[in-house]
């Protein structure tokens, strides 16, 4: 007698020709199928190894017959492992299924279409279908259920015969099932089959939500997952239904489950897009702080997402968190990507109000062990100076404290951040430039290099021995890399306008131009050379207003992602889509796209934003595009996303077969309503990196790589005031 | 939305069971399993490793996933995932799996779910379907459809002969009530205990970070209650609490009436069978009228949290040199009625460090008082007062224990260190974790616990423990 807990030993390899004659020795004298069993146990068990056990097809096959539960769902296993290779015996099996489908226990008729359903083969989807009707409208709960998972699986094998076979139809009555559990699983199957590409459209109309919405406090987990998903699919019509549908949900952001948690704040997001209430947004904000902060408790790698999915929020609805702060203090033993992402999300909440506690934090990571979190710290100092003025003073002492440490590659991180620092607040913090010369030699990286480069050219008037250290860097100029070069290309340019008449200076930029011109392999360079060269040979003045000209202050207000493109990332919160921070479709094959839909419930604001979307056909073969996060890239290249088309069509959506391939423009006259409260959107939001097949390889910008707040200059996004993101 | 397996791998990262991948190819697990093995082996620390990583298509037919895992014990669960999937889904899931394993193995080991791959089988089966959506995963509901070993083992000694006849038209064990027979899906139907009980465990666990100065940066208490429910039929509780304005941002198990809750603060439940987590909550000693959509309460300057005193001092003097530095780290308990056990201190040396040479000893204060609850006999003379060191030279971590920290008594440990390089750079934290017996932060106080029963009448037996653990990073 085999005893369950002590089934190691059936983990050794066994030839098939032993188990063969094993299984026909059990036919006899098999008291209580002891030995059928003991025999199935070394078969399940060689599968589990990796051995090709389906020479035993048509043996394994015979013991369906036996009245033994556990011996059918070994045959089963057996059967979903190997049916679909063995479309030319399958048809042995079809009697036994046929007659389990009808068996008095539900759990074996449920097991028998299950199966089924594993075994895409015509036969086998043949003799599904009729009984898969059956189960469909079983009197047992269990067998419903499960039946409607079933009819997903068909679908996937013969998308038009389910059609034809009206199984789309029996599903949507299912929602309206008495059980809960069936409900969800209905939803699971419809939703399943809406996201094929070629399937049949799923979508929600009031009655039906509410409907799904009763079946929530009854429901397991995951069927209140499945149908929290669910309410995306419903476009409110009215304020009102989309305010009402928000206030029955908002109960379960006190769910113990994570993920309900987070789709429950999914569909939150959503359905503020629809709401007019201001009080009740803001209500709702409030609201799905704290169960964010709680998923925080969980394991890192709860954290993580959840981290990930803080940080689209907050750019989307900045008063959700905004006196939380300190929650995403890095401890010292958190994994680096815990660390990057609170890093950010620390940034990116900070005020005026705090900006002292997060400079303080800040101070603190620069002093740690990990390099490459003590770089990102010392530049996050440095954007908290541009973002935040009151805290400006502060910082700059901060990052002089640090330069004071004379370790290399924190000095290297400060001079980057200073050199912008000084472009935000011109004529404020220039003082500190000595502090930085003193450290001329412990640059050795491009990038800080070509800052320091910049801001001895930039300040050279105010900068006594300008021309002596623009001399000994210049020194090694032919072996600095090109970004180097062309920084002191200008600055030695810069240089001679502010010094024409010192010797030296004329003597520096007769030398580096000559280089540039004759002996620089790099095109850019040779033709920035010549460019500066005919300038001055012309006409020196003209040139050095050009070179000098007044430059416009920068903000990193501006670093936040694009309105409409959060917008559609957020329909994906706590998704793959919401951890890489781009739209799925980009980098899942199949993924269906979502995007708002227009409807008169529809906020203007939101509206205004609103990106189409493209059911996009991707190429079968070849690179897969991959959209960067938005704010690296420049504005216009091509772009997977359409821009918006000049609205001039005036869509009634709610007489229109709602297609997610449609493009929905907004109107002429709500735009123009609401010109002056959203004139930053006018831009195509999301724009085309060439092909980057893993979405990783951007994750680091993604984190705040500074590129992804590159200061911008303030002038063309100024009015980014959190009020006008609560709509 | 769909997960697409579960694989379990063992310490040496090989594959030990796996639920069947059916709408995709074999090479599919292997590519999943590879990718995580390579993250893992080019890692630092294994923690390092970004808990959903990226797996690259091996081919063009087949489009990019994700692989989602999590460690426990000495395996490894991945959830691959391809299709725009909720990440936390997976995890979520992984969990509930692996809290099933535990409930039906009791411990989950490689050996234990070798022991026992068949019910691994079917709880593959009958919990996540090959289109990766999880089906049942209450327990109360699972025991019906795949019996855990321990009772099939009882089943199979004790009905004999007649388990053959009647496993087939129902189930030896539930053959009386069929499965999901019952309208709640968390309990079953026709429990029966003879000695009815329910016990409530209310855990705290403190986070904190403390600055230089001493100050509490940032701290944030979580609580949750555990419960054990061993009631027959099908039993109504109401929970209330003396002092429910302590408890902020509660995640409830689904068997509570949220509306009820909401309303008047009472946990009205139907309790699973067995053990489950009632609530999750986070201590608030700064509570504040949660504000209503129809009074805009003025935003709040600065954090509404305000901070909790932590249980300890710390003052430490650390010298670096070149090559090398000292320390003298002093540890005070802050309570007066309270003992802290199990304390851990890690202090990070960094990288090269070595050459340590420490003294643990006991100061003063505290006396030779000790929590007049704990029954532990503590020898208070110096240094073997219990309290020890150690060094981990691969993490370059020192690690100070001390079993029992008396009210108001203070611990010391003084040392040095030499590292290989010049300048040391040790991390400026010391990690300490620590529990508190038969005490909770928030002081939360069970007011009554009512059980009623319809058709039968009982009187079962409660009880209510708490206990406090904490974390507290104290920077220097």
């Amino acid at each position: 007698m085999s005893q369950p807990g002590q089934d190691a030993k059936f983990f050794q390899r066994g030839k098939i020709e032993e188990f063969r004659a094993e299984l026909l020795a059990a036919e006899t004298k098999d008291k209580k199928f002891v030995k059928r069993k003991t025999v199935l146990k070394k078969i399940v068990a060689n599968i589990t190894m990796g051995m090709d056990m389906s020479p035993l097809f048509p043996d394994v096959v015979q013991c369906l017959g036996t009245p033994l539960l556990e011996i059918k769902k070994m045959v089963y296993l057996f059967l979903v492992s190997y049916g679909r290779s063995k479309p030319d015996q399958i048809h042995l099996v079809i009697p036994n299924f046929l007659q389990d489908c009808n068996d008095r226990n539900p759990l074996i008729r449920a097991l028998a279409i299950r199966t089924m359903s594993y075994i895409p083969i015509p036969v086998v989807t043949e003799a599904l279908s009729d009984n898969l009707r059956h189960a469909l409208k079983d009197r047992d709960p269990y067998v419903r259920k499960t039946a409607a998972i079933c009819v997903a699986k068909l679908y996937s094998a013969d998308p038009r015969k389910a059609e034809r076979g009206g199984f789309v139809e029996l599903l949507r009555d299912l929602m309206l099932d008495s059980n809960a559990t069936v409900v969800a699983n209905a939803v699971a199957a419809l939703s399943e089959i809406g996201d094929r590409q070629d399937g049949v459209i799923f979508k929600l109309n009031l009655a039906t939500a509410n409907k799904l919405l009763a079946a929530i406090p009854e429901s397991s987990e995951w069927g209140q997952i499945y149908i929290l998903d669910s309410l995306l699919r419903y476009v409110p019509e009215r304020h009102t239904d989309a305010e009402m549908m928000a206030e029955r949900i908002i109960v379960q952001l006190q769910h113990g489950n994570s993920a309900v948690i987070l789709t429950t704040i999914k569909a939150l997001l959503y359905l503020m897009n629809y709401m007019e209430n201001r009080q009740l947004i803001d209500y709702i904000c409030k609201k799905m702080g704290p169960p964010l902060v709680t998923l925080l408790s969980s394991g890192p790698e709860v954290q993580y997402v959840a981290l990930r999915n803080i940080l689209l929020i907050i750019q989307r609805r900045p008063t959700v968190l905004k006196n939380d702060v300190r929650i995403f203090f890095c401890k010292y033993n958190d994994p680096i990507y815990i660390k990057l992402a609170k890093l950010e999300i620390m940034y990116r909440l900070a005020r005026a109000e705090n900006a002292k506690e997060v400079l303080a934090e800040l101070q603190e990571y620069a002093s740690e062990v990990d390099l490459d979190f003590v770089r990102k710290a010392v530049r996050s100092i440095g954007r908290l100076a541009i973002k935040v003025e009151a805290a400006a003073d502060d910082c700059i002492q901060a990052l002089l404290d640090l330069i004071e440490t004379k370790v290399t590659y924190v000095v290297q991180e400060a001079v980057i951040v200073i050199k912008d620092i000084f472009r935000r607040y011109p004529g404020k913090y220039e003082g500190i430039i000595p502090n930085l010369c003193e450290n001329l030699d412990a640059l050795d990286e491009p990038e800080a290099k070509a800052s320091m480069v910049w801001i001895l050219g930039q300040y050279a008037n105010i900068i006594d021995n300008a021309d002596e250290l623009l001399d000994d860097l210049c020194y090694t100029f032919l072996e600095e890399s090109t970004e180097v070069q062309l920084a002191l290309l200008t600055a030695v340019v810069k240089l001679f306008v502010y010094k024409s008449k010192v010797d030296k200076a004329k003597e520096l930029v007769h030398k580096v131009l000559k280089w540039t011109t004759e002996e620089a392999d790099n095109p850019d360079l040779r033709d920035r050379g010549f460019m500066y060269w005919r300038m001055l040979a012309i006409n020196p003045t003209v040139a050095g207003e050009i070179v000098l000209s007044e430059k416009p202050p920068i903000t990193t207000d501006s670093d936040r992602m694009d309105r409409g493109a959060l917008d559609q990332l957020l329909l994906h919160t706590g998704t793959l889509g919401s951890i890489y921070h781009k739209n799925p479709e980009t980098f899942i094959r199949n993924a269906a796209g979502k995007a708002l839909k227009d409807s008169p419930a529809l906020n203007a604001h939101s509206r205004a934003v609103l990106i189409p979307l493209a059911r996009t056909q991707l190429p079968s073969m070849g690179p897969i595009v991959v959209a960067g996060p938005g704010p690296t890239e420049p504005q216009a290249q091509s772009s997977p996303v359409a821009p918006l088309p000049p609205a001039k069509t005036d869509v009634d959506t709610s007489a229109l077969p709602t297609q997610s391939s449609q493009l929905i423009s907004p109107t002429q006259d709500d735009v123009a309503n609401d010109q002056d409260e959203t004139e930053e959107d006018d831009e195509p939001p999301h724009s085309t990196q060439a092909s980057k097949l893993d979405p990783y390889s951007n994750l680091d910008n993604a984190f705040g790589g500074y590129l992804a707040d590159e200061p911008r200059p303030m002038a063309s996004r100024q009015h980014d005031d959190d009020d006008d993101l609560l709509f | 939305m769909a997960l697409d397996g579960i694989i379990i791998l063992d310490h040496y990262g090989r594959p030990i069971i796996q639920s069947g991948f059916r709408s995709s190819t074999t090479a599919y697990s292997l590519l999943h399993i590879d990718a995580v093995n390579n993250a893992l082996q080019k890692a630092e620390r294994s923690a390092d490793v970004d808990s959903v990583i990226y797996v690259p298509p091996s081919n063009t037919a087949n489009g990019s996933s994700a692989c989602c895992h999590v460690e426990v014990g000495d395996l490894r669960f991945l959830c691959p995932v391809s299709g725009d999937v909720d990440p936390l889904l997976a995890f979520a899931f992984l969990q509930t799996f692996i809290d099933i394993l535990r409930e039906y193995l009791g411990t989950v080991s490689a050996a234990t779910l070798r022991d026992n791959f068949d019910i691994v089988y079917q709880l593959f089966e009958e919990t996540l379907d090959s289109g990766g959506h999880p089906l049942t995963t209450y327990s109360n509901a699972l025991r019906d459809i795949v019996i855990p070993p321990s009772l099939l083992n009882k089943l199979l000694s004790v009905t004999g002969t007649n388990f053959n006849s009647t496993i087939n038209s129902g189930f030896g064990a539930g053959a009386a009530v069929g499965p999901f027979s019952s309208p709640l899906p968390w309990r079953k139907t026709g429990v029966r205990y003879n000695n009815n009980e329910i016990y409530f465990d209310i855990i705290e666990q403190l986070k904190a970070i403390v600055n230089k100065n001493g100050t509490v940066v940032s701290s944030h208490v979580h609580g949750k209650i555990e419960a054990n429910a061993k009631l027959s039929g099908t039993p109504d509780c109401s929970l209330n609490f003396t002092n429910p304005q302590v408890l902020d941002d509660c995640a409830l198990h689904p068997c509570v009436r949220l509306h009820r809750w909401n309303r008047d603060k009472m946990l009205s439940f139907v309790p699973p069978d067995g053990r489950f987590t009632l609530m999750d909550y986070t201590f608030s000693s700064n509570p504040l009228t949660s504000p209503t959509p129809t009074q805009q309460s003025l935003p709040s300057v600065m954090s509404s949290r305000s901070n909790l005193a932590i249980p300890f001092m710390i003052k430490a003097i650390v010298k670096l040199e070149d090559s090398g530095g000292s320390f003298d780290v002093t540890l005070t308990s802050r309570y007066s009625t309270h003992a802290l056990e199990n304390i851990v201190a890690d202090i990070n040396l960094g990288a090269g460090a070595g050459g340590i040479r420490c003294n643990v000893s006991r100061g003063s204060g505290g006396g030779g008082f000790i929590n007049a609850g704990g029954s532990r006999n503590l020898d208070t003379s110096g240094a073997s007062s219990g309290a020890s060191w150690s060094f981990d030279a691969q993490r370059t971590v020192l690690r100070w224990e001390i079993p029992i920290v008396s009210p108001s008594s203070s611990w010391s440990l003084h040392g040095s260190f030499s590292t290989g390089t010049r300048a040391p750079r040790p991390s400026h934290a010391i990690r300490v974790r620590f529990d508190i017996s038969s005490h909770t932060y928030s002081a939360l106080k069970v007011g009554q616990l009512k059980v009623t029963n319809a058709k039968e009448n009982y009187k079962p037996y409660k009880g209510v423990r708490g206990r406090s653990s904490g974390e507290v990073e104290w920077r220097w």
